[in-house]
């Protein structure tokens, strides 16, 4: 019997580069359909200065084009005598916009207070098709909410078209290069308010929002070891959390907040350890001769998805929550890094070595549907997801020093996060900020 | 009482006394006959443990003065690293040599082996001098992955000083990953130099 399994597992491991070959030139990422979105210019009411108005529209085009999901017609590509028509058009003028080629239909206005100080937004979303009114809402408040604002409308828009709420109220935390430190910085989804979140000169690396939004864990080398800190979104209140001699990096917040899953050296190699939040009780899950890192949650928070070289070479494990039932997620390739567990689907992306080059893949959780998504030359390393699994964060030298860029899930409309010079890594999305 | 008892007394007292006051009985040690033949032995001894006594102290002046000269010789060599965000002072010498590593590998390669030799004979010679190894990698492959592998480069590195005989509580380690190149380059050969366990004096 033993001679036979053993034949099996032979089998299976000479088969598998071959079973790479197959599937690296199989991919073909399915084509998003992107439903056309006419803009109409958005109306100042009363006394409201038009850049206001001008602004909330820039704001809007941007994040419905981020969102992958639509092709945007604004009001440059829109036919001369519907260039000036703004505001909120009553039905029985619908009929004319149909001829710019647009299914839906989004138009809104802005009011300022004579005070200056707040603002009312109202949209409508038409259907052109149907020509019938879809939804319409307003929002108001203090101007500095107004990006925030805006933010929701684009939601709401993905929300209707798409049948989940959009994420452009998230941010992205990421280091960034600095001297010859790393700093954590963040941004908002569409790259606006981009902040430095730590100034200690230091390295400070993987960032990791806690599922509350409230706190980022990250690693720096403040006391010359990796230990892990916790810092405010604002910047402030830098609490150490772990830090034990060796490695304390790389830490997976449970989709609970109870418990943060990380890379830990103190017994002289990297194993996989949980620790609860109060800094307290390590346990150490994963046992062998192998380096183990990267650890990510299942969003049922059951199961951990790790990096282990224990075979000879980085691949992707999973394990339960206790450190048992440790099985092997890929085969193809000898270098396998970086999991990261969709919140959405039953998909890990992870960061795969092809050719001498990196690139971000997905996979099922039970092996199956590999899929290449990115395949620009330079470095395409750290994916991580957003939290509707509808996106991916990456790091790509695919123009010089390395920059966060953005993708929908199946590798369409990659983009970078934020006009910077680069030197940025290890991206982390935030929750939805309400 | 009577004339006689009283003078009986007396006696009795005086005999007591006597025997109270009488020192143990003087002993006179007999010296020994010292002929001149022993006495120029002896004096010929002492002047032989008197050279001998110079001699010594001569050679441990002499190995105060190398070991002097010695730390000075580490003392000239050691070069203070300021690292920005990170604390505490610490030194690097040009006598305690890198070694590097293969890619994805952190075994001792058998050509770094000797360096690490010399190393050891370093810290042997300096016994208050305290280390701290620094496992580093190239920038490819992914930073956590990097940061584990430099982590086991540097507990590698360790272990084999370990056992070449010094004690574990003069060397710690730390993991840099593929944080700290020292040579900032795209290729093969920054690459290379980069792959290293690196030494530094956390206490000299």
């Amino acid at each position: 019997m033993m001679k036979y399994l053993f034949l099996f597992f032979l089998i299976f491991f000479i088969a598998s580069p071959f079973a790479e070959a197959r599937i690296y030139l199989d991919i073909n990422a399915p084509t998003l359909v992107q439903i056309p979105i006419i803009l109409a210019k958005w109306k100042s009411l009363d006394k409201t200065p038009p850049p206001l108005s001008e602004k909330v529209y820039e704001i809007l085009a941007n994040d419905l084009t981020l969102s992958g999901f639509f092709k945007v017609i604004d009001v440059p590509r829109l036919p001369h005598s519907l260039q000036e028509k703004d505001g909120i058009p009553n039905t029985l003028s619908l009929q004319e916009w149909i001829s710019a080629g647009g299914e839906i239909l989004l138009a809104g206005e802005t009011f300022m207070e004579p005070n200056g100080l707040n603002f009312r937004l109202k949209f409508h979303l038409i259907d052109l098709v149907e020509q019938k009114h879809i939804i319409g809402k307003q929002y108001e408040g203090p101007l500095q909410t107004l990006r925030p604002a805006v933010h929701r409308i684009a939601d709401e828009v993905v929300l209707q078209i798409t049948g989940e709420k959009g994420v452009h109220n998230t941010k992205i935390a990421y280091a960034v290069l600095q001297g010859v430190g790393k700093e954590i910085f963040i941004a908002d989804f569409d790259g606006a308010n981009v902040k430095q979140i730590t100034q200690n000169q230091s390295i400070n690396l993987s960032p990791a929002w806690s599922p509350d939004g409230k706190k980022i864990a990250f690693t720096s080398y403040l006391k010359r070891n990796p230990d892990l800190y916790l810092i405010d979104v604002a910047g402030k209140n830098l609490q150490p959390f772990s830090t034990y001699p060796g490695l304390n990096v790389s830490p997976s917040w449970s989709p609970d907040g109870k418990q943060i899953a990380m890379m830990m050296g103190m017994e002289g190699k990297s194993e996989i350890f949980l620790i609860d939040t109060n800094g307290k009780n390590p346990k150490k899950l994963t046992k062998g001769q192998g380096n183990e890192a990267s650890p990510t949650w299942s969003p049922d928070g059951q199961q951990i998805a790790f990096v282990s070289d224990r075979s000879g070479s980085p691949q992707i494990y999973i394990m339960t929550r206790d450190g048992s039932n440790v099985h092997r997620l890929t085969f193809e390739g000898n270098y396998n890094t970086n999991p990261s567990w969709s919140p959405r689907e039953d998909r890990i992306a992870f960061c795969a070595r092809v050719e001498g080059r990196f690139d971000v893949f997905a996979i099922g959780s039970d092996g199956s549907g590999l899929r290449r998504l990115t395949s620009n030359p330079g470095n395409n390393e750290s994916p991580c997801w957003s939290p509707d699994g509808r996106y991916i964060a990456f790091s790509s030298t695919r123009k010089g020093s390395s920059k966060i860029f953005i993708m929908n899930a199946n590798g369409f409309n990659q983009r970078a996060l934020t006009p910077s010079k680069g030197g940025e890594s290890s991206p982390s999305w935030s929750k939805r900020f309400e | 009482m009577t004339k006689k008892s009283l003078i009986i007394t007396i006696l009795i007292l005086c005999i007591g006394l006597l025997m109270i006051g009488c020192p143990k009985k003087k002993v006179l040690r007999e010296e020994p006959s010292v002929t001149r033949e022993e006495a120029a032995k002896r004096e010929e001894a002492a002047k032989r443990e008197e050279a001998t006594r110079r001699e010594e102290a001569a050679l441990k002046e002499e190995a105060a003065g190398r070991e002097e000269a010695a730390k000075k010789e580490l003392e000239t060599s050691l070069v203070a690293k300021k690292e920005p965000g990170i604390e505490g002072e610490v030194f690097e010498s040009k006598l305690l040599k890198d070694i590097r590593f293969d890619y994805d590998k952190y075994d001792i390669r058998p050509e770094d082996a000797p360096i690490l030799k010399e190393n050891a004979a370093l810290l042997k010679k300096y016994s208050k001098v305290k280390i701290q190894i620094e496992g580093h990698c190239d920038e490819r492959g992914t930073n956590e992955y990097n940061l584990a592998l430099g982590e086991r480069r540097a507990n590698s590195t360790k272990t084999y000083i370990l056992t070449l005989g010094i004690p574990s509580d003069r060397i710690s380690t730390i993991s840099y990953g593929e944080e700290k190149p020292v040579d900032p380059g795209h290729n093969e050969e920054a690459w290379a130099k980069n792959r290293r366990a690196h030494f530094i004096i956390t206490s000299k």
